[in-house]
């Protein structure tokens, strides 16, 4: 019953190779990934970097129409909300007092202390373009880009935490891979107590906290910083706190607002110095002149 | 009676691409739920099973593949192994398009259904095998079912909004063929 019915029967056999061979060159681009993937990762930027900028005229009026729409359904809860507001500036006012009264005791303890305090770090700031667009990886688009001067590792924050590193730059745009993706490892800092930690993500909002030293020493409420080491990031960077996840993990609660990503800090870190130098002889200064002396 | 669309292959092509860029568009506005959110159907996958199992010659092999290759270079997606999948995937539905006329709704549905996990489940022993980072199973299983779930509403789309629907016996396209 079938024979007579497609006339285009002799094209099939072609047509199943065509299929397969197509099938193949995907799977070889797949594999070719997965053994070199800087190379393939370059090509990938340069097809976001071509194509994301072009619908930015696109993508600017619709996330501001959503913001509206976010803003307006705001309103409905006015009342609460200003409330709320109000007790919380409160709070803010006593903070404040108590933020500008240790400042200007730390700012006399350094003076006393005749400390060096680290150049400030610059920063370059850029505008969410767009995100991953997937459940499984966490990362934005940010309009700035080797042009800038962006490179590779830099730290990204929000206004208040650390929210990932640049991991890919293009030409004009720069991905940010977010804390909480399944390849993100930040070496980090449990304030008080100082112990080490690796903050690995982990496609949760709470990333947890790996190969703490002693993690009885580690309380939920801590206070995480990066802790500077490897050289990649600056340490210090605010990350979160620690809180202790349902199956009975350190995680981080991340300082940084992820529902609401839109201009981002990339800190210009400079390489760091490294000392090379092993540390020469110290000898007393009349031994070293008599040294020279019986070398002439 | 013949809709100039119905008899161009090529409109329907260039259509399959504009969802395709709508898609994206949609995917990539930096509104997303951030971490842990529910992932939301495929959509891109819905579209390539229900149209293929309507219409075969409206999307070609090639054209689901280059579409699909190009959502994961710019879905940061490992690049090529989803795309190779789904195709597979697409290549067995559309051997049984001939079959699938005479079937029930339900019937495809279900047919659908086990092609959408087969891809998922193979993805994700691929990935497993190449020793890459999933995503967490279940977050892949509810992507999994929200597509399934999503494969009606796009049919429904597909019928009403562009007025794709299967031949019915004996139609004949513009050249006079049986399609």
């Amino acid at each position: 019953m079938a024979k007579d019915r497609n006339p285009q029967d002799y094209t099939r056999p072609i047509r199943r190779i065509v299929v397969g061979g197509i099938v193949v060159v995907l799977l070889a681009v797949f594999m070719l990934w997965r053994i070199d993937s800087p190379r393939v990762e370059r090509i990938r930027i340069a097809v976001v970097d071509a194509v994301v900028p072009n619908m930015e005229w696109v993508l600017v009026p619709l996330t501001r129409a959503a913001g509206i729409i976010d803003d307006f359904q705001s309103y409905a809860r006015i009342y609460e909300q200003n409330q709320e507001l109000r007790r919380e500036l409160q709070q803010m006012r006593a903070w404040r007092e108590a933020a500008l009264q240790l400042e200007q005791k730390y700012a006399k303890l350094l003076d006393l202390n005749n400390v060096r305090v680290d150049p400030q770090l610059t920063h370059v700031t850029g505008v969410v373009l767009a995100d991953s667009g997937s459940p499984f990886r966490h990362s934005v688009l940010l309009n700035v880009g080797a042009r800038d001067g962006i490179r590779d590792g830099w730290a990204t924050m929000d206004g208040l935490g650390l929210v990932g590193r640049i991991s890919g730059v293009g030409q004009t745009t720069s991905r940010v891979v977010l804390l909480t993706d399944a390849n993100s490892r930040v070496p980090v800092t449990v304030q008080p107590s100082g112990q080490r930690a690796i903050l690995s993500g982990d496609n949760t909002d709470l990333p947890p906290l790996d190969f703490i030293e002693k993690s009885d020493l580690v309380r939920p409420g801590d206070r995480v910083v990066s802790s500077g080491d490897g050289g990649v990031f600056p340490a210090g960077l605010l990350v979160g706190q620690v809180v202790l996840g349902p199956d009975r993990r350190f995680r981080v609660a991340l300082s940084a607002d992820y529902l609401r990503l839109e201009f981002l800090r990339v800190l210009r870190s400079h390489e760091a110095e490294r000392i090379a130098d092993p540390g020469a002889l110290i000898m007393p200064a009349e031994a070293a002149v008599q040294a020279e002396a019986t070398d002439g | 009676m013949a809709e100039p669309m119905r008899s161009a292959p090529w409109g329907w092509r260039t259509l399959f691409v504009a969802l395709f860029g709508l898609d994206l568009l949609v995917r990539l506005l930096p509104l997303g739920g951030g971490p842990g959110g529910m992932p939301g159907p495929d959509i891109m996958l819905c579209i390539a099973c229900a149209w293929v199992l309507r219409r075969p010659d409206y999307v070609p092999a090639a054209l689901i593949a280059l579409v699909i290759f190009a959502e994961d270079l710019l879905l940061m997606r490992p690049p090529g192994l989803w795309a190779a999948l789904v195709l597979v995937g697409t290549e067995f539905l559309r051997s049984r398009a001939a079959f699938s006329r005479e079937l029930s709704f339900m019937a495809e549905w279900l047919m659908v259904s086990v092609v959408i996990l087969g891809v998922a489940l193979v993805y994700g022993v691929v990935l497993l095998v190449t020793m890459l980072p999933q995503g967490g199973i279940g977050t892949a299983l509810i992507q999994s079912v929200a597509t399934i779930v999503a494969y009606p509403l796009v049919v429904a789309g597909t019928r009403f909004l562009f007025g794709l629907r299967k031949p019915a016996t004996g139609e004949v396209d513009a050249l006079g063929r049986r399609v």
